[in-house]
């Protein structure tokens, strides 16, 4: 096992690598530079020339790809094109927000989806089950941002004024200082998210349910309970937790729309501006960030299905 | 969004009938058109306005001041010298002042920390400053010549050139010579009539010698306290500034908003006291609330197509002048704008007391152009035209463009391009593409984009007899005469110029009722030129 598991690291690793590599071509095929895109409208040829030596956008391509990898590789993640502050000073503050929004969203989301997975799966065909099922395939067909917006306006603006309607978290602050804030972004990732990790709970749930060990357990006289929670459970929720990496790895990138609709100070809007500022270096960071997360979610989830299925955890020895 | 420094020029606004006449005329080119039923095409420009001039005895001293500004990122900057995104322009304007500038109903040049600016013995070629004695900076050092020397020196640096560099270029630097401590001699390269407005602009801020960005200092009414960019600023109010009783609120915190609807949530939902650039599309949301108001003014800024007079099939001009019959105005006015602009006639510079308002306006006229077209062997014409999202409106007046212009049988292809590589390095070469300029009077407009000389001269306009005229216009003192002369450099550009300009767009902005203090900035400077210095809460 733990030769796959090394297997995996290193083909995570390389992932990074193409990745790092395919998103700086991509910001190179990008028109016009850093340079160009802070000065905009402004950018008269004495001037961009003065910050495109400033900013040493004079080096050639490869050039700048290796000063960026060497710095990668030594931990520094370099110098913000447009700020001119450090890559890991201008986003530590963000990273950290993020993380936390997304942190409170799963711990909300997987465990409420997997009670109402296994909840509408033992309604199957009621009319309880009918109706979590149509609300669930409405949510999930709805763009997160909608879902940001029908929240502002009942919770915020228009209907009750109860919560902020943006997430105006000072400068300096985390997110965990200021949980008001936080409510409505998180409540949008887990209306986004709840549907789909919590259909595929209940599909694996009826599957189970109609397994031959779960009529046996029920002819031998065991409680219900027992049945569903020691039985039945176990064995459901394998799919579960690979929808669950999906969907948390989704909401790595996901969370860029709700912190835009939100204003809430994360790594999404950082990234937006990145991209329109031609901010490498910033921009790098972000994927790498961003596919790291994907890689290690994968990984893990991995780790998790082969802990809890027998057959894969004793196969290696 | 609004990557331009906004820039402005010289006199006397256009008054209140004069809006409200353009709206009339408009409206009889509507009729013709006969797209507009689908639109309602009710209000028209003006006659919305709301304005907020609380008499000043109404405000009361204290609080914190809470704006939502629009965009901002990664790249703002708190710099004197360097303001590019509307962020940077509210901070510029609290934090600093020139010598002078239009104030926000664009009146006459208001003299901030300069008493005079008059050209010396009668010559447009050499002018004297004299400054307002007793203006300290935040730090407690008063200001002197030398800090005003060290200013302009510091923009025009050919090694880092500040966004100014181009409007005061041609400021003979080396001779800069301090009189005595509180006056300024400063020549020029060549005669100029509009060095007032040149120099009496945001971004030409007087900072003290030595200056620092990392540690801001000016003269404004409020004092640096944080920064961060692409979230938010916080300052406190200058207890020394020059002028008395100004500013109300102890504090101000100038938060970025990328997103529009997120900004006018924040002001929904009381996080914030005031927003710029309210959409449109909200106006009516925003107005049906009773706690918040809406300011609305027009104002000189314009959003031109631009046809490059010496690229095909653009340099006969006979195809110029049939693209500018293409127009429906009223139409693009109430489709792009929702009527929140009026018609404008190829000409900008609206407040400018030389604009010549007599000439006709210019209406739809297909069959004409349809036979400019043939009589230039160019009938069934098709053009690409350039477009991307660097002005709220542009896009869609591209659009409505085209739909206008199979009337007269000529295809127009769009081709939306971002706004990197709009501004990349094929700007101020498309052959056909649009752009956005802020207020601005007459002469200071032509030396940014109508010169062969101009930083933006987008159509590459360079006819002799302009040229000509401009160069006598700038050495005339007289102002009458000038303007005269003015005219008819107009006339040309009327006639014969590049530009077509369908509209001067309003200037919208939100505030709650809890506020008061704004004036409507016919600048296009959001809430009142963004002198919070005149905002407080109502007692």
């Amino acid at each position: 096992m733990s030769r796959f598991l090394l297997r995996r690291l290193a083909l995570g690793l390389l992932t990074l690598l193409l990745v790092s590599v395919v998103v700086f071509a991509a910001t190179q095929a990008l028109p016009g530079d850093a340079a160009r895109a802070i000065l905009g409208r402004d950018a008269t040829p004495q001037r961009l020339a003065a910050l495109r030596a400033q900013l040493h956008l004079n080096q050639s391509v490869f050039s700048q790809y290796g000063h960026w990898l060497s710095g990668m590789l030594t931990g520094n993640l370099g110098t913000s094109a447009a700020s001119q502050q450090s890559v890991s000073s201008l986003l530590s503050g963000r990273i950290g927000n993020s993380a936390f929004l997304v942190f409170v969203s799963a711990l909300v989301a997987i465990p409420l989806s997997i009670v109402l997975g296994v909840w509408m799966a033992m309604r199957r065909d009621k009319l309880a089950d009918h109706v979590g099922s149509t609300v669930s395939l409405v949510l999930a067909a709805l763009p997160e941002f909608v879902i940001g917006i029908l929240l502002v306006v009942v919770f915020a603006t228009n209907v009750f004024h109860s919560l902020p309607a943006v997430s105006l978290i000072p400068p300096g602050d985390h997110a965990w200082q200021h949980l008001n804030d936080v409510i409505l972004p998180a409540a949008t990732l887990v209306l986004a998210v709840t549907p789909y990790i919590s259909r595929i709970m209940r599909g694996s749930m009826i599957e189970v349910l109609e397994s031959d060990y779960v009529t046996m357990a029920r002819l031998k006289g065991l409680p219900e309970r027992t049945v569903i929670w020691r039985h039945a459970v176990p064995n459901a929720i394998v799919p579960a937790i690979q929808v669950s990496a999906l969907q948390l790895a989704w909401m790595a990138g996901g969370v860029v729309v709700v912190e835009f609709v939100f204003s809430f100070p994360g790594i999404g809007a950082a990234l937006v501006d990145a991209v329109g500022n031609r901010d490498v270096p910033v921009v790098q960071a972000l994927t790498m960030i961003i596919a790291a997360v994907y890689v290690v979610l994968n990984v893990g989830a991995d780790m998790a299905t082969i802990l809890l299925t027998p057959r894969l955890r004793t196969a290696g020895r | 969004m609004t990557e331009e420094p906004r820039r402005e020029g010289l006199d006397s606004p256009l008054t209140r009938r004069q809006v409200l006449h353009g709206a009339l005329v408009g409206g009889v080119s509507l009729s013709a058109g006969g797209l507009l039923a689908a639109c309602g095409g009710g209000s028209s420009s003006g006659t919305t306005l709301t304005s907020s001039s609380a008499p000043a005895g109404k405000l009361k001293y204290g609080g914190i001041l809470r704006v939502g500004a629009t965009g901002g990122g990664a790249k703002d900057t708190i710099d004197a010298h360097n303001p590019t995104a509307d962020t940077d322009i509210m901070r510029v304007w609290n934090l600093y002042e020139p010598l002078a500038v239009r104030p926000p109903d664009f009146g006459p040049l208001e003299m901030l920390l300069a008493e005079s600016i008059e050209p010396e013995n009668g010559s447009t070629k050499s002018w004297i400053v004299k400054l307002r004695p007793g203006v300290t900076f935040h730090n407690g050092k008063s200001v002197t010549a030398d800090d005003v020397i060290f200013s302009l020196n510091r923009i025009t640096n050919p090694k880092a050139p500040m966004v100014g560099a181009t409007a005061i270029g041609y400021v003979d630097i080396k001779n800069l010579k301090k009189i005595d401590n509180l006056t300024v001699r400063i020549p020029l390269k060549f005669a100029n009539a509009a060095f007032p407005d040149d120099i009496g602009q945001y971004f030409i801020g007087i900072v003290p010698v030595g200056y620092d960005p990392a540690k801001p200092v000016g003269t404004g009414p409020f004092m640096y306290q944080s920064f961060t960019p692409g979230q938010q600023s916080v300052f406190v109010k200058n207890p020394h500034y020059w002028q008395t009783g100004r500013p109300y609120v102890d504090q101000l915190v100038i938060i970025d908003f990328t997103d529009s609807t997120a900004r006018v949530n924040a002001l929904l939902g009381g996080q914030v006291e005031a927003i710029d650039n309210l959409p449109s599309g909200q106006i009516a949301q925003v107005q049906g609330n009773s706690s918040l108001k809406v300011l609305i003014s027009p104002t000189g800024e314009w959003q031109p197509f631009t046809m490059r007079v010496d690229a095909p099939p653009f340099n006969d001009v006979r195809v110029r002048q049939a693209f500018r019959l293409i127009v429906n105005r009223q139409q693009m006015v109430e489709q792009v704008l929702s009527g929140q602009g009026r018609v404008a006639n190829d000409m900008y510079s609206p407040y400018d007391p030389a604009y010549y308002s007599s000439l006709p306006q210019r209406q739809q006229d297909l069959e004409q152009a349809k036979s400019l077209l043939k009589q230039a062997g160019h009938a069934g014409l098709t053009v690409e035209l350039v477009t991307a999202d660097v002005f709220q409106g542009v896009v869609a007046a591209a659009q409505v463009f085209a739909q206008q212009a199979t009337g007269a049988g000529v295809t127009v292809n769009l081709r939306k391009v971002d706004t990197g590589t709009f501004y990349g390095p094929n700007y101020l070469k498309w052959p056909f593409a649009q752009d956005f300029w802020a207020t601005r009077e007459y002469l200071p407009q032509v030396s940014q984009g109508s010169l062969p000389t101009s930083p933006f001269n987008e159509t590459h306009w360079a006819d002799p007899t302009f040229i000509k005229l401009i160069a006598q216009a700038r050495a005339t003192v007289d102002e009458t005469q000038r303007n005269q002369i003015l005219q008819e450099a107009e006339k040309l550009e009327y006639d014969n110029g590049g530009y077509i300009i369908p509209y001067f767009s309003n200037q919208i902005d939100a505030y709650s009722a809890k506020v008061g203090g704004f004036t409507p900035p016919k600048s296009g400077f959001p809430l009142g030129n963004y002198w919070f210095k005149n905002v407080g809460f109502v007692a």
